[in-house]
């Protein structure tokens, strides 16, 4: 284990993340997030402070919980419009040489082949520096929007992802066998048809029959992230993902998932730090405390709480339009969407009660994980020993206003970190997968690595 | 005033489109398909050359007609493996700022609801440069690919219909055109009142949902369709705004042209607004003895079995069964690309084919005609085939790649552009406004589109309007 801290920086494509309110602020261009330069600038400055990746999460539902509709989540620009990450990546690769591409898309919603082909694209065009966030698509307006009747209920979203994970590898690590690529001009040969097989599948929630329709990418599969942290969502992640984004307001609930994850990678084979595990946080940082804590003031003017709650009420799938802004929140809550972001305000820290005004204004800017305030020198005590108290290998990081929150943060907070020993100086070569973990290939305790290669069917 | 011409450059991500075996070629840059440099380079060349789109082909088969296998097919590249063309648009909208992007996706394939959105935001990024090219999967190994069966042939174009009308309805109707307000002093980024819900409970697809995406630049991407079978053209004179043609002959191309125009007009189009695009390979030199020298230079590594590969899993019919040398013939039956078999058989009486004919012209550009000489014989070959044909212009396609388009781009526009049939500079605006003018950013009112748009379907009382 290194002391090393990652970085990803956490988006989505739409005026508001997790920061209700604050794109009115002056200084944020968080309108432009239609515009390609955006998203162009946006990748530069990310690699000159050497983030692992950019985080995109992605869903096709909207806030439509709070009130029984989405005029809240509409008014606030709260996550809605929300565009598809994906088109964005082959620009950010053009610009950059180095930075990572995590996009969110969802086992409920996508097509096996096409996701596979469209990942594989990427990871080509990127020379390997894409990843796949695999979500499951919690909300009920998410599900009507493919022509669902309703969201699938939790622990079956992850058996159909369980299932469309072991079609994806097959596609991705065993259709082309390694060798199978000719490319020779002299005998006009470009691939060995005996090396390339046909996925057959016929399952409860998939079948197809398939080659894998794009050659061998730099990773085969791509690099896999996944933030389901409900016991069933950590087991899921326990087994496939190499990267886990976790959220929770304080040390105490984020490092008891931390635990369970790796004590169930464990169980399984693998070892407890082939994952890595970024909390999510914010950081509002000043040359001086006193000018971090004006610009924190300075944002919180901005702040929607209106927007917090559509954002809140949605991920839990609880109206909380009806409930009593100072009462506390029943430890006993449940329902069935992110069942961890529920739990993170609810029974995951047993020393703390909120009530959802609290919620509310912790949640305004960064959403669930903690609000870090002050200089690089206070920002980076904060992280290390987020790290140290949890046991997470980096961070998520939101923002409040874009781009400052993250050029404060590569300008102050970086430098502060290399200083300390604790982030790299440069980029390790190669793709994605090898900046984590020194290989391209999926390591052989990984699941999708289990049975490769072998002749499948027949040809 | 004779009209421009329009060219289009006509490509698929995979080693081969339509010349197999030129990638062995040294000057070719086929295999770096899968590298990001080689797309945004040709659309920086295709920008160089004034070419209106780059129309990107795509698929889920892996064709496995010819021997009854992929094998024949992947072993020379043919048209598989292929990338995803959708995902690097982005990249080659970065490099550019006038070039428009025809990319091919499956109204079988994808859902509604995300693919609407997927375009939507292509059409932000790109500021109004993108264009879908709408087709109906012909293959038996892509609807596999998917879970599917084979849908028959006209049934599939009855399924995107319904598809069109769902998208419509997401693109012209979810938004109103002020409901985003981005007030920061009242903190309202959009009017609820202005943003409406549409349900779509058809036949063949369901959803519910707000668009996603806010109104961009087209709202509807201009639409690319190639079907030239009966029930193709009825579809096409509905819905598409540029329509791919291919065939060897004039005659092959000049009834489909003239009975898609004659259809869109019952239709309530204005003929002329629907612009053709003719499938055709230039090879161009200086002279016409340096033009010959490539032709001859090239055929050195065509493939002739290898276009009897692509063109059995156009028609679904497996010509290794076939001797060389007999004439082939078509009884009425397929599944698959019907208009591509006709083009060899029926389309024009004068012409009987065999299938060694057909191997060997179809073994550079495929389908379409090669023009070949220099820039004065090659413009003269183009128009003399676009009065024959009524078509608006090519799509190009090419033996190399991007030396084919760079050829075209630094001989033949400039001989074009002195003859007063090819654009000087790119027009202003959007991808439609390039295409239709400046007013004509919008879908017309006769489309069907414009039916889908809210003030003519929905009631301003309703909270969340229905469309059914």
């Amino acid at each position: 284990m290194t002391n090393e801290i990652r970085l990803n920086a956490f988006v989505g494509m739409s005026p508001v993340h997790l920061s209700p309110g604050l794109w009115a602020h002056p200084r944020n261009r968080a309108l432009n997030y239609k515009d390609l330069t955006y998203w162009t600038d946006l990748a530069v400055l990310l690699e000159r402070g050497k983030f692992d990746t950019l985080f995109i999460a992605d869903s096709l539902g909207v806030y439509d919980v709070y009130g029984a509709n989405a005029h809240a989540a509409i008014r606030a620009g709260a996550q809605l419009p929300k565009h598809d990450p994906l088109m964005l990546v082959s620009a950010m690769a053009h610009v950059t040489e180095h930075l990572g591409f995590a996009i969110s898309a969802s086992t409920s919603h996508e097509i096996p082949a096409v996701l596979a082909r469209r990942f594989s694209s990427l990871d080509h065009l990127t020379a390997g520096r894409i990843g796949w966030n695999v979500v499951t698509g919690f909300s009920e307006s998410g599900a009507k929007a493919v022509g669902r009747d309703g969201v699938i209920p939790h622990d079956a979203r992850y058996d159909r992802a369980e299932e469309f994970l072991g079609i994806t590898y097959k596609l991705w690590e065993q259709s082309w066998q390694a060798g199978s690529l000719i490319r020779d001009p002299a005998s006009g040969i470009f691939a060995d048809p005996t090396k390339v097989h046909r996925v057959q599948h016929e399952g409860p929630f998939f079948q197809l029959e398939t080659i894998h329709l794009t050659e061998p990418s730099p990773q085969r599969t791509p690099f896999l992230l996944q933030a389901g942290a409900s016991p069933r969502g950590r087991r899921f992640a326990a087994a496939h993902a190499e990267a886990v984004l976790v959220g929770g307001p304080t040390q105490a609930a984020v490092a008891a998932r931390v635990r369970d994850i790796r004590e169930q990678a464990v169980r399984l084979g693998r070892k407890a730090n082939d994952i890595a595990i970024f909390a999510l946080a914010t950081a509002i940082v000043g040359r001086s405390r006193a000018e971090a804590q004006a610009k924190h003031a300075d944002y919180l003017a901005y702040v929607d709480p209106e927007g917090a709650v559509a954002l809140f009420s949605g991920w839990t799938g609880i109206d909380f339009s009806g409930f009593e802004l100072d009462a506390k929140l029943p430890r006993d809550l449940r329902d069935n969407a992110v069942q961890s972001i529920l739990q993170s305000f609810t029974s995951a820290d047993p020393t703390r009660e909120w009530t959802l005004r609290e919620v509310i204004e912790h949640n305004a800017i960064g959403g669930e994980g903690p609000l870090l305030v002050g200089t690089a020198a206070e920002v980076a005590d904060e992280l290390q020993n987020w790290v140290v108290e949890t046991g997470i290998d980096g961070f998520n990081l939101s923002y409040a206003v874009i781009p400052e929150t993250f050029t404060d943060f590569v300008d102050l907070v970086i430098p502060e970190l290399q200083r300390r020993g604790a982030y790299k100086a440069d980029y390790r070569p190669g793709t994605l997968r090898a900046k984590f973990q020194g290989s391209d290939a999926l390591k052989p305790s990984h699941p999708g690595a289990a049975t490769r290669p072998v002749a499948l069917t027949r040809h | 005033m004779p009209k421009e011409i329009r060219v289009n450059a006509f490509a698929l991500q995979s080693p081969v489109h339509h010349s197999p075996g030129l990638w062995r070629h040294p000057e070719d840059r086929s295999l770096d398909y899968t590298k990001l440099a080689y797309w945004t380079d040709l659309a920086k060349i295709l920008e160089r050359g004034k070419f209106d789109a780059l129309f990107i082909a795509d698929s889920m088969a892996a064709n496995d007609v010819f021997g009854g296998s992929y094998h024949a097919a992947l072993a020379v590249g043919a048209q598989i493996p292929k990338l995803d063309p959708i995902v690097s648009v982005s990249a080659m909208a970065f490099v550019t700022e006038h070039l428009g992007f025809g990319i091919t996706s499956n109204a079988l394939y994808e859902p509604p609801f995300p693919f609407a959105r997927r375009m939507s935001t292509l059409d932000h990024l790109t500021k109004g440069r993108i264009g879908w090219n709408i087709v109906t999967g012909h293959t038996v190994s892509g609807a596999r690919a998917v879970g599917q069966t084979l849908t028959p042939h006209d049934q599939r174009y009855d399924m995107a219909d319904e598809y069109l009308d769902a998208v419509y309805a997401l693109w012209e109707a979810s938004w109103e055109d002020d409901a985003v307000q981005r007030n920061s002093a009242r903190h309202i980024f959009a009017d609820p009142n202005k943003v409406h819900k549409i349900i779509h409970r058809g036949t063949h697809f369901q959803f519910e949902g707000l668009h996603l995406a806010e109104p961009s630049p087209q709202r509807t991407p201009v639409l690319f369709q190639a079907g030239a079978s009966t029930r193709g053209r009825a579809f096409a004179a509905r819905h598409a705004e540029c329509i791919f043609v291919s065939g060897p002959t004039p005659q092959v191309i000049a009834p489909v042209v003239s009975d898609t125009r004659r259809r869109a007009a019952a239709l309530g189009r204005d003929p002329k607004d629907l612009l053709f695009f003719s499938m055709a390979t230039v090879i161009v030199g200086a002279t016409a003895a340096e033009a010959a020298a490539k032709l001859q230079d090239y055929r050195r590594y065509i493939n002739p079995q290898a276009a009897l590969i692509l063109f059995s899993g156009w028609t679904g019919i497996d010509f290794s069964k076939f001797d060389l040398d007999a004439p082939i013939q078509f009884d009425g039956r397929s599944d698959g690309l019907i208009s591509a078999l006709e083009s060899f058989s029926i389309a024009d009486p004068n012409r009987v084919w065999t299938v060694r004919e057909l191997a060997e012209h179809n073994a550079i550009g495929g389908r379409g005609p090669v023009f070949v000489g220099d820039p004065g014989q090659v413009a003269d070959q183009i128009t003399a085939w676009v009065n024959a044909t009524d078509v608006d212009g090519l799509n190009l396609s090419y033996a190399i790649t991007p030396a084919g388009f760079e050829d075209f781009g630094k001989y033949v526009v400039p001989e074009l552009q002195r003859r007063g049939r090819f654009k000087h500079e790119y027009a202003p605006g959007t991808l439609r406004q390039k295409l239709y003018g400046a007013e004509r950013g919008r879908l017309q009112d006769n489309h069907p589109a414009a039916a889908r748009r809210f003030a003519k379907t929905c009631s301003q009382a309703d909270d969340l309007s229905e469309h059914r």
